[in-house]
């Protein structure tokens, strides 16, 4: 069985079989889980860029059950496998098992769909991963309506992704195109088709003003799916601009570059003033999320080479910072019983090792140089300067200032301050706990000061497509 | 010779109405059942009119699929008003308004 | 990026300098073993890391020949490290600039680490305490050893995060944390503001190396030079504490005092005159971003100096001393004396370590009491940390013969000589007041009678610790400006900057007309000036009148003091107005009405439209089986109708 096949349904099938443990299992199915993650790691690694492929349709149009790595999605399909390793290793909550079993087949789902080459398996993929997602919420979430808020924005959007790609498959004749530079498309339906996928990947960014699912959705689930849910299943509209916008539809891509950056410009502060002020730890983790990806946005709005690097790099540092803020803040939680910022402080005096990961990921996230974010940032902000957008990079600063501000209030309102007499004394991070996270760390610091690997592929990718006319 | 197919269409026409007014002014169930089979039938009389016509058994065919699903149709219908009115003492559909919005 | 057949200009002299990379990684190698191994080292912590930036401080010296070493134009040592990108590689340069920067560096921060294992003794986190510390000198050396300005910018980026948390170090204190936060923000606008400049300078001239940019400013636009001056400057602004960015630096006064003087006085503040100075070809190339720099540092060093009359704790006197000694030092290199703004640079980093490491004696042997109004008398219990102090204020005030005299005459006869008699003015008056406020806390603190309640412990096992880096210090602070600086042009100093700066001294020199006074003209008028400030201060505070009750009359003083003073003339105020409390209404505005009322509310508005259409059409299903028929044949009789039109009209 080709390898990208495993990939894929390794996890989906563990998931399932997890059923065969007893139901009260906590410890093996989370050994299990892990194991099964980590595997999972190791075969897209070892995958590499190699296709498989079975025809599905050949009318309407062609269309194939097409998987292989892009070079833009293989980074993010080894980050994919990691945060879901990592939440796995970390995963303590009720129900451990079917819990579990969530995660597997949303990390399989989610291959799916990074992997897929063909438009019509990439929006099949995009419904089947909000499933896991909405059980967990249902079954684990603070309330029901979160749950069906979260499915129905997106289902919304993935209804938009499925007329579109119908289009497209229609007029194009082949929706087996992902990756492989096919013709752009042009003509009088490929506006509307643009606009179909633009508010697929918008809602799932997502992008003010289509972002009220994000906060109860981040705040609602438990850490271990939210770290994957934010690290890695924001991505894929951001993906989805990447491989389908830019390479497919470029033309509407500049056309309608200027509504797409001022509504990221938008987002860019919206949510970082709004994290200034929430007191909901995770809420500010969710917020700081509208701002982070609105520039990701703004760079792929420019369609410079450069900046089209900085995203793919600020795709993954976003993924691993997000990833690691959510475990870690669970870890708070889960010690001290809430995550209002008022009411915690002075957590550091007693679990220094807690207190310096929860730094480094802060850190990570507001840009210190060093760190991953940081070069994500300056990449894009080059490019985006560079291909004559002055104003966006003005605002994407005056968000950095502001995501210093309130990222450090994150962390100097949990950690710093005189020790709280009212909250419970718990031990620091143990080393599970802490191995559940250092491997998101480690990657944050490689990625700071070797981005290198990271950059060639989405500028040969692009300039294939032919990205910049 | 043969009857000039405009005076079956003219009878079919003439037993459709009648069904169709049954149905809507009467308020017993077994009557308005009754009328439907008139709509059927009249709905039969032309395919097997115009069969003739044309010298082609499609035609043949329908009528008696029409055939069966009325028959089908009276069965369902009559127990639906037989399970309906069985503790009533007198049959109205007027008075079956259990599904309005 | 990465032009097919651009020549690449770098600075200095490209190859393998081994000890220049060690130099640099060996206080990584400190912290990194610190953090990790803190509980395990203990004590040890403070003399690893003080033989490691000692060890630094020995390869720096070594490192005299690479640094100063000229080959076919290029002077200094370039060393390329890796490329971080395509078309942004990486490489460390030690040239007479970076070179000096180092030894102070190094040199200054070995004597303060030393120092601090006697004043850390005893806290809780005294590893950690070291690993920061070591980390700082790391980030410092990343900072001016880099040959880019992507570099650049993570040195000064990653000083930032290590003044964040020493000035955060004792963090059960709100006070610290808010203050270290606080300088964290600002410093993160001027980050902002140099990642502005490299935006600038990559779309034009496609490179991050200082060489490139330099070679390439000749064909930039006037507009566009002023952008990156204006951008870096920014930076500059924010890390040399510059107004209005300055509000940071007298809070950041909560981290511990050795911390003050290594990090908040003799280094990490001074990063925006290195940064100035090392883009000095920009700078020359642009007038109005001179004027701009040497106005800002102009009217930094008269308000640091005003606001230095108004403080009673002796830590924050002597920051606002060192905003005031910094704006002297960005009005030198802004104006284009370059050699006069890094000679201050150099003398300051001495005297004032001196100053703050003597005020940390006092600090420590009055268990941590800063204010100088309970002081009183300590030259007679402390008479060691009276001449460390004496000796300090003699040579920052400028007083002939010590270093501070020569530096700061150089400086402020520089702005006569590029052209601009208003800075020499400022400078001359800034003088004065800085001898009033010095004198003023020399006085206060130390003579008279002992007003204090805490009891004065001095001596103890390990103070040598303490005693020995501080007479060390005494020696440059009052003597090295006299070797190096004396002589004008002739001077060691001039010679040693010469390969730098020399042709454009010239240049500008033939541009502006000779000053109206000479040299020797402006040094009389400054001496007369402090002597003035000497004057009132011993009138006010050390006269035998002045001490008899000098409880009430200091207390008499904090009363009448001018609220616009005491408010710090309302920067603090002003920010929070225009910035904080705005951005936090807008958000609280944001996230407690405009998502829940207005966003949600707009989605829960289609839920109800929708909800009522169905009510609407429910209205349709009455339940008459009838009436379902009839509404059937009518539509029949519809469509019937709509054929037999069409076919007529057909």
């Amino acid at each position: 069985m080709p390898l990208v096949l495993v990939s894929i349904l390794l996890p989906i099938v563990a998931g399932a079989l997890l059923v065969l443990l007893p139901r009260g299992d906590r410890v093996l199915s989370r050994a299990i889980g892990t194991v099964v993650a980590a595997i999972t790691f190791g075969t897209v690694l070892a995958a590499g860029t190699s296709e498989w492929s079975a025809r599905w349709l050949s009318r309407p149009f062609e269309s194939a059950f097409h998987f292989g790595a892009t070079p833009i999605s293989y980074w993010i399909a080894l980050l994919l496998a990691l945060c879901t390793a990592c939440a796995v290793a970390a995963c303590r909550v009720e129900r451990t098992r079917d819990f579990v079993a969530l995660l597997l087949a949303l990390e399989g789902t989610m291959l799916g769909l990074f992997l897929a080459r063909d438009l019509l398996v990439f929006a099949l993929f995009w419904d089947l991963m909000l499933v896991p997602v909405f059980f967990a919420l249902v079954g684990w979430g603070e309330h029901p309506a979160t749950a069906w808020r979260y499915f129905i924005y997106n289902f919304a959007g993935g209804l938009t992704l499925l007329l579109a790609t119908a289009a497209f498959g229609i007029i194009y004749g082949s929706t087996d195109v992902i990756g492989s530079g096919g013709a752009p498309l042009a003509g009088g339906w490929a506006p509307w088709i643009y606009a179909g996928f633009a508010f697929a990947f918008l809602v799932k960014t997502p992008v003010w003003p289509l972002h009220t699912w994000m906060p109860p959705t981040y705040s609602g689930l438990p850490s271990p799916m939210v770290s994957v849910v934010s690290g890695v299943q924001s991505k894929a509209g951001l993906y989805g601009f990447l491989v389908i916008g830019t390479a497919l539809l470029p033309a509407y891509v500049h056309q309608y570059a200027t509504p797409l950056m001022v509504l990221a410009g938008i987002s860019l502060i919206y949510g970082a003033v709004v994290a200034l002020t929430q007191n909901d730890a995770k809420r500010i983790v969710a917020y700081s999320s509208l701002s982070h990806l609105g520039l990701i946005i703004i760079a792929i709005a420019s369609a410079n080479p450069l900046a089209l690097d900085g995203a793919l790099v600020y795709i993954v540092a976003h993924g691993l910072f997000s990833a690691a803020l959510f475990l870690l803040l669970g870890y708070v939680e889960e010690r001290e019983g809430t995550r209002g910022l008022p009411r915690l402080g002075g957590l550091a005096w007693m679990n220094p090792r807690l207190g310096g990961a929860l730094c480094i990921a802060a850190l990570a996230a507001l840009g210190l140089p060093g760190l991953a974010g940081f070069a994500g940032e300056l990449l894009i902000l080059i490019g985006v300067y560079q291909a004559g957008y002055v104003w966006p990079v003005v605002v994407a600063l005056v968000a950095i200032v502001l995501a210093s501000a309130y990222m450090l209030r994150l962390y100097q309102d949990i950690m710093n301050g005189p020790q709280r007499e009212d909250l419970p004394i718990r031990a620091d991070l143990t080393w599970l706990e802490g191995l559940a996270v250092a491997p998101l760390l480690a990657a944050l610091l490689l990625v700071g000061v070797f981005p290198k690997p990271l950059l060639v592929n989405a500028a040969i990718t692009s300039a294939q497509s032919g990205t910049l006319r | 010779m043969s009857v000039p197919i405009n005076d079956y269409v003219t009878l079919a026409s003439v037993i459709f109405f009648i069904g169709v007014v049954g149905v809507i002014v009467r308020r017993n169930p077994l009557i308005m059942l009754m009328s439907v089979e008139l709509m059927f039938n009249a709905a039969n009389l032309l395919l097997i009119a115009y069969a003739r016509l044309w010298l082609h058994n499609v035609g043949h065919i329908f009528a008696f699929i029409v055939i069966t699903v009325a028959a089908a149709e009276a069965a369902i219908g009559l127990a639906i008003v037989v399970t309906t009115f069985r503790p009533e003492k007198y049959v109205d559909v007027d008075d079956i308004r259990r599904l309005h919005g | 990026m990465g032009d097919v057949g651009m020549t690449h200009h770098v600075l200095g002299v490209a190859g393998s300098y081994p000890m220049l990379l060690a130099l640099w990684l060996l206080p990584l190698a400190g912290a990194v073993i610190c953090w990790a191994f803190g509980p395990q080292l203990r004590a040890m912590a403070g003399w690893l890391v003080s033989a490691l930036v000692g060890a630094s401080f020995v390869l720096a010296v070594l490192s005299w020949h690479d640094g100063t070493q000229s080959v076919a134009g290029a002077s200094g040592a370039n060393q390329p490290l890796f490329s971080w990108m395509p078309g942004f590689d990486f490489g460390l340069l030690l040239d007479p600039l970076s070179l000096l920067w180092t030894f102070i560096i190094t040199g200054v921060g070995f004597l303060i680490v030393f120092y601090s294992i006697g004043y850390m003794q005893g806290d809780r986190a005294f590893a950690r305490f070291f690993a920061y510390m070591s980390f700082f000198v790391f980030a410092m050396l990343t900072l001016v050893l880099s040959d880019n300005f992507i570099g650049l910018l993570v040195g000064w980026g990653l000083v930032g995060l290590a003044s964040y948390f020493l000035i955060g170090f004792w963090f059960e204190r709100p006070s610290a944390v808010a203050a270290a936060r606080k300088a964290f923000v600002i410093n993160v606008v001027g980050d902002v503001g140099v990642m502005f400049a490299i935006f600038v300078i990559v779309a034009h001239v496609h490179s991050i190396g200082f060489g490139d940019t330099f070679a390439a400013t000749g064909t930039l636009s006037a507009a566009v030079v002023l952008t990156i001056c204006i951008a870096l400057f920014i930076g500059a602004a924010a890390k040399s504490a510059q107004v209005p960015l300055h509000t940071w630096l007298p809070d950041a006064m909560e981290g511990p005092t050795p911390v003050s003087a290594l990090i908040h006085a003799a280094t990490m503040v001074t990063a925006g005159v290195y940064l100035i100075a090392r883009c000095a070809p920009l700078w020359n190339a642009s007038h109005e971003a001179q004027l701009v720099v040497g106005t800002v540092g102009g009217l930094t060093a008269l308000l640091g100096a005003i606001l230095g009359t108004a403080q009673w704790d002796i830590k924050r006197i002597l920051a606002y001393s060192t905003m005031s000694q910094i704006g002297y030092m960005i009005m030198g290199v802004g104006t284009g004396a370059y050699e006069a703004g890094i000679a201050q640079f150099f003398t300051h980093a001495f005297f004032k370590a001196q100053l703050f490491l003597g005020a940390g004696l006092v600090i420590h042997a009055l268990s941590d009491e800063q204010d100088i109004r309970r002081m009183g008398g300590l030259w007679k219990k402390m008479p060691f940390a009276f001449w460390v102090m004496l000796t300090g204020v003699l040579s920052i005030t400028g007083v002939p013969g010590f270093s501070g005299f020569f530096s700061k005459d150089e400086v402020i006869y520089g702005a006569l000589q590029h052209g601009h008699p208003w800075l020499d003015a400022i400078g001359i008056v800034t003088a004065g007041i800085t001898a009033y406020y010095m004198f003023r806390l020399l006085f206060v603190a130390f003579l008279g009678e002992y007003r204090g309640e805490a009891p004065v412990h001095t001596g103890g096992a390990g103070s040598w610790i303490m005693n020995v880096p501080v007479a060390i210090l005494v020696v440059p602070s009052v003597a090295i400006g006299g070797a190096l600086l004396f002589g004008g042009d002739a001077s060691p100093w001039a010679h040693f900057f010469a390969p730098l700066f020399a042709a454009q001294a010239h240049l500008a020199a033939a541009q502006t007309p000779a000053p109206a006074i000479s040299e020797n003209l402006t040094s009389v008028i400054v001496v007369i000036v402090v002597a003035i400030g000497f004057a009132i201060a011993w009138q006010r505070y050390a006269t035998a009148t002045a001490q008899r009750n000098a409880v009430d009359r200091l207390r008499t003083e904090a009363e009448r003091m001018p609220a616009v003073l005491t408010n710090l003339f309302y920067f603090d105020a002003a920010i929070d107005a225009i910035f904080v409390r705005p951005s936090q209404a807008l958000g609280r505005f944001f996230g407690h009405v405009f998502d829940p009322r207005i966003l949600d509310g707009a989605v829960r508005e289609i839920v109800v439209t929708v909800g009522g259409l169905g009510t609407l059409v429910r209205s349709l299903q009455t339940g008459l089986l009838r009436a379902y028929a009839l509404i059937l044949v009518f539509g029949a009789a519809c469509f019937i109708a709509y054929y037999a039109i069409a076919g007529a009209a057909h």
